[in-house]
């Protein structure tokens, strides 16, 4: 497994719509764990005020994340693969989008 | 001593295994509904798998018959051998079917078997050890599980298993599909050993810190009923066992040299009165009994046992073994047995017996790998055999080890099989020999030595009298040479093999060298080359001979792809698909598959491009072709779409292109390469990428080539006449005629091309419909070019960046699943949009499951109500 940045950006209009896309993209996840684990996202306040994300995921192909995306109706604009991690800090325990 | 006292200890007691009950519960649920589902059971040695398995299969004694097979833990498995367990039950169809039939046969049997009224559970143990057929069997039965009452549940260590392991290739092949679960079971907590140690007196916490919570190792160790906790699974098992009277223990050690069970009568004759004593060892909790076999609990008490076992009285043992099995007349199901135990006892006679048989069958059921295994095993045994006989097992394993993705091994052993006819003096089977060899090596790319051994069978057979091995080495120099475009030579050759071929009585060697024939004539008149083909093919069904019918399906394809004619291609590449999977042909499969992966690219369907270039990747053949072309498709799939990780799938085609120095490898990976560096920006590298193939192309006059290499070269800026003349679109963009190799896309239905073709006429209105292709078409690197270009000419407004399909309706369908959902609400089936749309009828069904998910529809009617609700196809 290879870990990926994903940028989904604008890609729901409001927070809810993003909560139920959280939903279905952690069963997808459950579904294929051989194929795609689902890291840790950030929740990003677009400036038309829709919602969008920075996903980290782990995954064994680019296409296994595209796959992952279309059956949990997810939008990816794109995929870049993470060459290394610098951790300075935890995150921040809860971030409200 | 007394043995356990409460019969209740004999089932083991299970702990922390509620949720994984309860997921296999679930699936038996669904299963009961017609919806079959695939369960994988996954823990550590001693994890738990079996205890588990077991007692969710008491529970459905009485709701569904359950059928449960072993894979043997056996160097070289018996191939089939789980089905085999299973097989008395299912049928005398499928027992039959376990002589000899492909995997595709044996599939069908069993799932036909399998359709009744009450549900079927499936269990197939310690998969990590199944043999090649067993998981070809397995993968086919998952995939048309979907609508039986099947629960198919399959246990396997994950620490068994390298990257290369067969089962790794099976799961990622089962895990793209909507029926498989997966349950795994962690080593038990502190909680859970302390709770399973309660009434032991055994220390919980020391019970936890040396077996790590591994299941069977604390079970091992409360039921050795010793306080003091010994240091090593093995350890605590022989511990157990040690309690057991002194015959008891002779009737374990003699059990544990047979995998995975063993016949009551079998352990008889090996250690002489047995009822007490199995009584005593299924009391002891060390053995289970059923169908009148005896095996032990666990496979790790097994080895254990057979570890303790002294070396002479395992020798001793293995020699009782063979004796009572060959006195059994078992036919093809026990060879695998007694190879086995004629091997361990060094019984050399009987190995040169058994071993080349068992690889027959093995062989005959498609188990390759097997094969070449008992190959081997006697090859081990051979010193002091006829020459020839030797010879002949270097053949037969070089075969299956060629079938097996052992290329290497494959011509080492006909290397060696040239050697014994070369010291026999037998030169015309030397020349056969090598012809072979030529092919053999041609496959993983060595074509260079390739075309050197085949024109050496040449020159040693033409100086003797004309025969069979002449033609067989004109037709494999034909194909080398064919495969690096010298037709010069190829032309040569074939003719000469036909010339032969019409003297000879041998309609096999006839028909294959027509069918080189017709290939021949492909390269220069198309209609001519197919008629010949058709005649080779009609010849070969007659024969049996599969794998050129293969072939011919193969030859049909590239035609009317090389003749622009992907509606002719389809068709024929579909057809060959499900041939090749009935008669068991991974080989041409993989061309094939290759093969519409460019298709698919070539029509911008960049999933299903991945898709299929990866079922080509994950699974090794021989030939390292479809591979290459594979690699190309995936790297260019990713570079369209924006994604990482192209350059490592551009590094390995180029390498696997590079050794064969043959230009239709290395051609398309010089495009891949071409495009990908031209999409990041990096014209120099698509210069230097196409510099030798383009070199090649030239010289073997390689129209089609030329124009492709030199339309990628113009777009990386370089500036040079048209090496050749050519039709077809490429040649029209290189002459500068953009407008009219646009159209001509676009008759082909290759969009992708289509726009870059509008995007070289240059003016702002091409350069925004081409934009507007390429952003709908999911290719958003090329886009960012195209939007580069229209800036450049001072366009305004041009429309920002990429917008992903996927955001253009409410219900987030991409545009594939919104041109089949305008053909659900037709009412078309699944089957007639894939004729429509020219997908596979599983594609289809995928896509129609997504929209029915997106809308949150239970039936295509609900999807058909909701998609008017959300005027979805209001612009469809």
């Amino acid at each position: 497994m290879e870990t990926y940045v994903i940028l989904r950006r604008n890609g729901w209009p409001t927070a809810e719509d993003l909560e139920e896309a959280s939903v279905r993209s952690a069963a997808e996840g459950d579904r294929t764990p051989d194929d795609v684990a689902w890291i840790r996202s950030y929740v990003l306040e677009e400036r038309d005020g829709s919602v969008g994300t920075v996903c980290v995921y782990q995954a064994s192909s680019p296409e296994a994340i595209r796959r992952h995306a279309s059956a949990a109706s997810l939008p990816v604009d794109e995929i870049v693969k993470v060459a290394g991690t610098v951790i300075v800090r935890p995150d921040p325990a809860e971030v409200t989008a | 001593m007394s043995l356990l006292e409460d019969p209740r200890e004999l089932v083991p007691q299970l702990v922390e295994r509620e949720h994984a009950l309860n997921e296999l519960d679930a699936a038996f649920e669904q299963a009961s509904a017609g919806q079959g589902r695939v369960v994988l059971v996954t823990a550590e040695a001693g994890g738990g798998k079996t205890a588990l398995i077991e007692r969710f299969c008491a529970t459905r004694v009485g709701s569904a018959r359950v059928l449960r097979g072993a894979c043997d833990a056996l160097f070289t498995p018996r191939p089939l051998g789980p089905i085999q367990d299973v097989a008395l039950e299912v049928g005398p169809v499928l027992t039959d079917l376990l002589r000899e039939a492909t995997p595709y046969q044996v599939a069908g049997a069993l799932f036909e078997g399998m359709q009744r009224r009450q549900p079927t559970v499936l269990v197939i143990e310690d998969v990590h050890w199944a043999d090649k057929a067993t998981l070809d069997v397995l993968t086919l039965l998952a995939r048309r599980i979907a609508t039986a009452r099947v629960l198919i549940v399959l246990s396997y260590r994950e620490e068994a298993l390298e990257a290369a392991h067969p089962l790794r290739v099976m799961l990622g092949e089962l895990s793209s599909g909507l029926a498989v679960a997966r349950v795994r079971l962690e080593p038990l907590t502190a909680d859970g050993v302390a709770q399973l140690a309660d009434p032991s007196g055994v220390d919980p916490d020391g019970l936890h810190r040396v077996t790590g919570g591994n299941p069977f190792f604390v079970t091992e160790v409360l039921a050795s009923g010793e306080q003091e906790i010994p240091p090593t699974i093995r350890d605590a098992v022989l511990a157990r066992a040690a309690r057991l009277t002194p015959a008891g223990r002779r009737l374990l050690e003699a059990v544990s040299i047979m995998t995975p069970h063993a016949e009551l009568w079998l352990v008889e004759a090996l250690s002489g009165e047995i009822d007490a004593r199995v009584d005593e060892c299924i009391a002891a909790g060390m053995l289970v009994s059923e169908n009148g076999t005896v095996a032990f609990r666990h496979e790790l008490a097994r080895r254990a046992l057979e570890e303790s076992v002294t070396t002479a009285r395992r020798l001793s043992l293995h020699r009782r073994a063979l004796a009572a099995l060959a006195s059994q007349r078992l036919g093809e199901h026990g060879l695998a047995r007694m190879a086995h135990h004629a091997d361990a006892a060094g019984d050399r006679a009987a190995v040169l017996t058994y071993a080349p048989a068992a690889g027959a069958h093995a062989s005959a059921v498609s188990a390759h790998r097997e094969a070449a295994d008992q190959y081997a095993r006697a090859l081990r045994y051979s010193e002091g055999l006829p020459l020839s006989d030797v010879a002949k097992l270097h053949e037969l394993r070089s075969d299956e080890c060629y079938l097996s993705d052992q290329a290497d091994e494959a011509i080492d052993a006909l290397r060696a099989a040239v050697e014994c006819y070369r010291e026999l003096g037998d030169s015309f089977k030397e020349g056969e020999t090598l012809a072979g060899l030529a092919s053999t090596l041609w496959c993983p790319g060595r074509g260079e030595e390739a075309r050197r051994t085949a024109r050496q069978a040449v020159d040693l057979l033409e100086q003797l009298p004309p025969g069979r091995e002449l033609a067989l080495a004109h037709l494999s120099l034909s194909f080398v040479l064919a495969c690096a475009l010298d037709d010069e030579g190829a032309w040569r050759s074939a003719r000469r093999a036909l010339e032969l071929a019409e003297r000879l009585d041998d309609p096999d060697i006839y028909c294959k060298v027509l069918y080189r024939v017709g290939r021949q004539e492909l390269r220069k008149d198309s209609d001519r080359g197919l008629a010949t083909i058709e005649r080779a093919l009609a010849l070969a069904q007659g024969r049996g001979l599969e794998h050129l019918v293969a072939d011919a399906y193969l030859a049909r394809v590239e035609a009317a792809i090389s003749a622009h004619r992907p509606d002719a291609a389809r068709p024929a590449l579909e057809e060959g698909l499900a041939y090749c999977q009935e008669k068991g042909n991974e080989l041409i499969e993989h061309y094939l598959l290759a093969d519409r992966a460019l298709l698919e690219l070539d029509e911008g369907r960049w999933s299903d491009a991945a898709e299929t270039a990866t079922r080509v990747i994950r699974r090794r053949v021989a030939s390292t072709y479809p591979r290459t072309i594979a690699l190309s498709v995936l790297a260019r799939v990713r570079a369209r779409r924006g994604d990482p990780d192209v350059l490592p799938l551009l590094a390995e085609a180029r390498a696997l292109a590079e050794s064969t120095g043959e230009l239709p490898r290395l051609a398309p990976v010089a495009v891949a390469e071409a495009e990908a560096a031209w999409l990041r920006g990096d014209p120099e590298s698509a210069r230097e990428a196409t510099a030798d193939a383009l070199t090649l192309a030239v010289s073997a006059g390689a129209g089609d080539e030329i124009a492709c290499l030199q339309v990628w070269r113009k777009r990386a800026g370089v500036e040079e006449p048209p090496e050749a003349l050519a039709a077809g679109p490429y040649a029209l963009e290189l002459d500068g005629e953009a407008a009219a190799a646009t159209t001509m896309w676009a008759d082909l239905g290759r969009p992708y091309e289509a726009a870059l073709a509008l995007a070289d006429i240059g003016s702002e209105a091409a350069l925004r419909e081409a934009l507007e292709t390429l952003t709908e078409l999911g290719a958003p690197a090329a886009a960012a070019i195209v939007s580069r270009q229209l800036r450049a000419i001072g366009a305004r407004d041009i429309p920002r960046g990429p917008r992903p399909a996927t955001r253009q309706n409410s219900a987030g369908l991409t545009v594939r699943e919104v041109e089949i959902l305008a053909l659900v609400v037709e009412g078309l089936r699944n089957r007639e949009i894939a004729q429509r749309l020219f997908l596979s009828p599983r594609t289809v069904e995928k896509h129609v499951s997504a929209i029915l998910r997106k809308l949150g529809a239970r039936s295509r009617g609900e999807a058909v109500a909701e998609a008017a609700r959300l005027a979805l196809l209001q612009d469809a």
